[in-house]
């Protein structure tokens, strides 16, 4: 079968099982009817609650899809994490805040713009420190993201211990630290399809600069790259991509590790082709994810992220393996 | 004609000066080859004039503009660069590494890619990934997607010391035959090539130039024996002398 129409028609069944799926399964045609504009609840719900939803998930694994493809991209290892460089951290913390201290604002509005603002900040941050400390290549940001990411990870417990109360339940922060799409409104959905376009957009823009990057510092120089900057604007597009996944996901374990990997085998290794891959691949994973995750414990809903973690984590170590064999 | 002039050049690592105040003058048309011991410096000057390392101070200078003052497409497509060792990351095709060398400087040559297929014998190879090829079609693979721009300078770093002794030759003998037209300025580690090869020869040791000379005249200079720290026995065959190395007693 050809790649792309098997591609498509995967993220077609993904999304019909992904509806069908819930406490409740509906059949098709429920959907149908529910799409047609059936004035029944099990329509209303479905339409309202479940098609949006589902939905959702679907474009959250296309954002995941690409910000690993651009992460993995600028270090050149197929096993960097998008979360690596403190970017998920850094959300999660925004996150932690907007939920635990009362604001003005509405929540609905104030978790996304700071989970932005966290991602964007501490890779700002991340970039800031390897730039001072004089190691601007590729080890030494992922390594000055791993302690970034350990120092945002020990103030967000803390604010959890310090902040929750009885007013406030632990419960919410957490099921959102470990991953799970909201349910948006139509609106929202959209505001999330348009982000995701731009995402692509963004992605498809670094894709050459990508392929000579992979040729090695020295050879992408000698072909006209200025290295250092492009990898400076690389890492900013790709956290901007990952806060966009993480603001509307929460924290969503290796499906940005997994994604571009099936795609490199089915589409091969030029960046080109290998974003529009591999955002197809995230979507047809968290939308099946997510489907398990609200169907497997009726009436409870696993969090995404331990879905995702569960099945992504051995997916990881058979990498990590034959990559040490070889 | 595009001469690369390098005038002064010191580069410095931590303690470690690698190159010290060095100049240099290659003029267009010519083939020279680089000569020194290890950790010499012949690497790094390569690097300063491809524009891939700045130097600490001094200047080199492409035709009548600063390499600095080039803009990066100018200077991709003046300079081909050959490195030392070449892997790239991801497994693309023979095919995709010739395209990507070709998209690089401003004006793309239409067929170019088509006559640089041809030229180096790669039309079998083209669909084939980089994992899958021999050494000695990995250094085709390479030169092709540096010579596909046809640079006026071409800067190799030793693209063929891993290489058997034929693949070597052909890889030497493509490199020395540019400098017909062009400027080609190879680092060689087997000295025999070097100066049957080559019209020029320039031996770098301790990050200067010690030796700047026609081959004919340079091989029977002591100076060798010391730069090396053996003694060549300078052996007559039919076109011209070859050297044997023994560890000097």
């Amino acid at each position: 079968m050809k790649v792309w129409p098997g591609l498509l028609l995967a993220l077609a069944v993904a999304i019909l099982v992904g509806a069908c799926a819930g406490h409740d399964w509906a059949t098709p045609d429920d959907l149908l009817r529910a799409i047609a504009g059936g004035p029944d609840l099990r329509s209303r719900l479905l339409v309202e609650w479940r098609i949006p939803r589902v939905l959702a998930a679907a474009l959250v694994g296309a954002l995941l899809g690409l910000g690993g493809t651009i992460f993995q991209g600028v270090f050149r290892n197929p096993l960097a994490e998008p979360y690596l460089l403190g970017s998920a951290g850094g959300a999660a913390l925004g996150a932690t805040v907007a939920l635990l201290v009362p604001l003005a604002a509405p929540q609905s509005l104030v978790l996304p713009v700071l989970a932005f603002v966290g991602a964007w900040g501490s890779t700002v941050l991340v970039i800031g420190i390897s730039r001072v400390s004089g190691a601007v290549d590729a080890a030494g940001m992922l390594l000055a993201g791993v302690a970034v990411a350990a120092i945002l990870g020990a103030l967000r417990s803390f604010l959890m211990l310090a902040l929750s109360d009885e007013t406030v339940s632990l419960q919410i922060v957490l099921s959102w630290v470990l991953g799970g799409v909201q349910t948006p409104t139509w609106p929202i959905l959209g505001l999330l399809t348009a982000i995701t376009v731009v995402c692509l957009g963004l992605a498809l823009l670094l894709a050459g600069r990508l392929d000579v990057l992979g040729l090695g510092e020295a050879m992408a120089t000698a072909f006209g790259l200025n290295v250092t900057r492009f990898i400076a604007i690389a890492v900013l597009a790709g956290s901007v991509v990952v806060a966009a996944a993480v603001a509307f996901g929460g924290l969503v374990a290796f499906v940005g590790l997994a994604s571009p990997h099936i795609a490199r085998w089915l589409v091969g290794p030029l960046h080109k082709p290998l974003m529009p891959a591999s955002a197809l691949v995230g979507a047809i994973v968290v939308t099946l994810a997510d489907a398990l995750a609200r169907s497997a414990l009726p009436p409870a809903e696993i969090p995404l992220g331990l879905v995702t973690a569960v099945a992504g984590g051995p997916f990881f170590i058979a990498l990590l393996a034959r990559r040490l064999r070889t | 004609m595009t001469d690369l002039v390098a005038r002064n050049l010191v580069v410095k690592r931590g303690n470690a000066t690698l190159l010290d105040d060095l100049s240099l003058s290659l003029s267009s048309p010519g083939a020279v080859a680089l000569i020194g011991p290890n950790g010499a410096g012949k690497s790094t000057l390569l690097r300063v004039l491809a524009g891939i390392e700045a130097p600490l101070s001094g200047a080199v200078q492409v035709g009548d503009r600063r390499l600095a003052t080039l803009s990066q497409a100018v200077r991709a497509a003046t300079i081909g660069y050959l490195p030392q060792y070449f892997d790239p990351h991801w497994d693309l095709t023979v095919a995709d590494l010739v395209r990507l060398g070709a998209e690089r400087g401003a004006q793309r040559r239409s067929g170019a890619i088509e006559s640089a297929r041809e030229m180096f014998e790669l039309t079998p190879l083209w669909r084939r990934r980089w994992s899958t090829l021999s050494g000695g079609e990995r250094a085709r693979a390479l030169l092709a997607m540096v010579l596909v721009v046809d640079p006026p300078i071409l800067l190799a770093d030793e693209p063929a010391a891993a290489l058997d002794i034929r693949h070597r030759l052909d890889v030497i003998r493509t490199l020395s035959h540019r400098g017909g037209e062009r400027l080609s300025i190879v680092v060689v580690h087997d000295l025999d090539l070097a100066f049957r090869f080559f019209d020029r020869v320039v031996v770098v040791d301790r990050g200067r130039i010690v030796a700047d000379a026609p081959a004919e005249a340079l091989i029977a200079d002591p100076l060798l024996d010391q730069v090396f720290a053996v003694r060549f026995e300078r052996l007559k065959t039919a076109d011209g002398w070859l050297l044997r190395a023994a560890s000097r007693a």
